[in-house]
């Protein structure tokens, strides 16, 4: 673990405050008439997403942490976990459920991921902000109807996730997910 | 430590930013606003200077912090502002002496922060503080055209009336409740520091409230905030100006007295982990005798983003730090 002096941080810049590892989002330097200089800080918290506010004084020392981004492949699951290929050095690693989350709903064999690991350990899985899913099963379509706001259930192939899709969706159709929200966004380009 | 990759072309060149920042219509209005600087100091007999960029010698400001740059035979100091070689001036007897200078900062970011910016510095022979801030009002009214009258207010009223808090009998958890989770910042093995707590009040609770119906300055400040302003009746003679709750300019009545700056600023110096140079031709014409007088600093980028209603002070630049 290396340190920097807060003068040196910047967006992007990730940090270690209470054991937890932080990106900085924003850098605000204030210092009234001469007195001591501030550094206020936007954080968000690497392992939660809970952002948070931080202020350090000018002349402190910050622990950096060793946080990278890899680009994985995700290849099956299995008893362990989740088994991912770095796409960079072609290695295999397997990342349990409890990371992946609730990424593992939108998650389908082949599809492409960040990895972001925390002194070599993976921390999070990101997706990209929507994805493309095929609907395995939900209720008959409501012909016709299609700017109804009325929504569904619907199970998406290869996960079993439940997302709520307007009643004009049959069985077989593409459909687009805002990953974050889970979304409906609407039918996948053909 | 930032480790997100550039974007790169198929030439092998990273994709960067090349056009000015600032629109042209910017650096008309920022030209003219030179234009009047210029033609109020000629109409008063203030001599407009150029001074040098690369100093043999750091200034010393508490909390500033100056960047050094290699040269051929060791190393000089960029100015945090033109103070030494305009007070060397009338120390050897120039008279009033002004410039708009560049002046640089390490780390200093917000959006009315750059690491280099301009400094519009000068100096009035035979005058004190007071003085001196009826003319830097009248200047920046003829620059930005904001009228308003001028509330003078100490450093502990205005701590008093905006923040509610007395900063010379506060208890710990006086300024613990004005600071909430922020008291972390001014805590050192668990002590609150009072000096610290009362900065970050002021700039927190106090500044955003300065200025709001004409111009505010703030006077009398505790003699730890002295930097290189005399000490009369045991406060720092020195004031800031305010407007819209950003800090414009920072003026002094000076300190003649050069065995007492060759004191503070040997301090100052031996807190700096980097040990900056001192910078001895300062010292030694502040030895020989600086004339009775008061100076002034106004941060010129910051004047030209309020006339002209800007948002941050890099959008009165070509070319701020991240396109410089």
């Amino acid at each position: 673990m290396g340190s920097m002096n807060i003068g040196e941080v910047g967006k992007g810049t990730k940090l270690i405050f209470d054991n937890s590892p932080w990106q900085v989002l924003e850098v605000n330097f204030v210092k009234p008439g001469k007195g001591n200089a501030f550094y206020k800080l936007r954080v968000v918290n690497l392992l939660t997403r809970n952002t948070l506010e931080k202020t350090l004084r000018g002349g402190e020392k910050v622990d950096t942490a060793d946080v990278t981004d890899v680009d994985m492949q995700f290849l099956y699951k299995d008893a362990n976990g989740f088994v991912f290929m770095d796409q960079s050095s072609f290695e295999q690693m397997t990342i349990p459920a409890a990371v992946v989350g609730s990424a593992s709903d939108f998650l389908l064999e082949q599809a492409e991921c960040k990895a972001t690991l925390w002194n070599g350990e993976p921390i999070v899985i990101s997706l990209p902000n929507s994805v493309v899913m095929e609907i395995e099963y939900t209720e008959p379509a409501v012909k016709g109807d299609t700017q109804s706001r009325v929504m569904k259930e619907a199970k998406l192939k290869g996960t079993g996730a439940l997302v709520q899709v307007p009643i004009f969706l049959a069985i077989g159709e593409r459909i687009k997910i805002n990953v974050e929200s889970r979304e409906y966004l609407g039918r996948a380009d053909k | 430590m930032n480790d997100e990759r550039p974007v790169v072309r198929s030439s092998g060149r990273p994709v960067v930013v090349w056009q000015p920042h600032a629109t042209v219509d910017t650096l008309r209005e920022r030209a003219r606003l030179v234009g009047r600087v210029r033609s109020f100091f000629a109409e008063r007999g203030v001599l407009e200077v150029d001074v040098p960029v690369l100093q043999g010698g750091a200034n010393l400001d508490p909390s500033i912090s100056p960047l050094a740059v290699a040269v051929h035979d060791g190393r000089r100091w960029l100015p945090t502002s033109p103070e030494h070689p305009l007070k060397r001036l009338v120390a050897a007897g120039y008279g009033d002496v002004w410039a708009l200078h560049p002046a640089f900062r390490r780390g200093e970011f917000s959006h009315r922060h750059q690491p280099e910016f301009r400094m519009l510095e000068w100096y009035r022979c035979g005058w004190d503080d007071a003085r001196l801030l009826t003319e830097t009002v009248a200047l920046l009214v003829a620059l930005t055209g904001f009228g308003g009258g001028v509330e003078v207010l100490t450093w502990r009223a205005a701590l008093i009336r905006h923040a509610g808090i007395d900063p010379v009998c506060a208890s710990d958890e006086d300024w613990r409740q004005r600071l909430g989770d922020e008291a972390t910042a001014v805590t050192i093995d668990g002590h609150l520091d009072h000096n610290l707590a009362a900065d970050l009040v002021l700039a927190n609770l106090v500044e955003p409230h300065l200025g709001r119906d004409g111009w505010t300055a703030l006077t009398a400040y505790p003699a730890r905030l002295a930097a290189q302003a005399r000490i009369r009746d045991g406060v720092a003679a020195r004031f800031e100006l305010y407007r819209d709750g950003i800090e414009l300019a920072n003026g002094y009545h000076e300190l003649g007295d050069g065995g007492e700056l060759t004191a503070r600023l040997t301090a100052e110096q031996a807190q700096r982990a980097d040990a900056p140079d001192l910078d001895q031709r300062f010292l030694a014409a502040m030895d020989a005798g600086l004339p009775d007088c008061a100076g002034v600093a106004v941060g010129f980028d910051r004047v030209v983003m309020l006339a002209l209603g800007l948002p941050a002070v890099s959008a009165t630049m070509a070319f701020p730090w991240d396109r410089a």
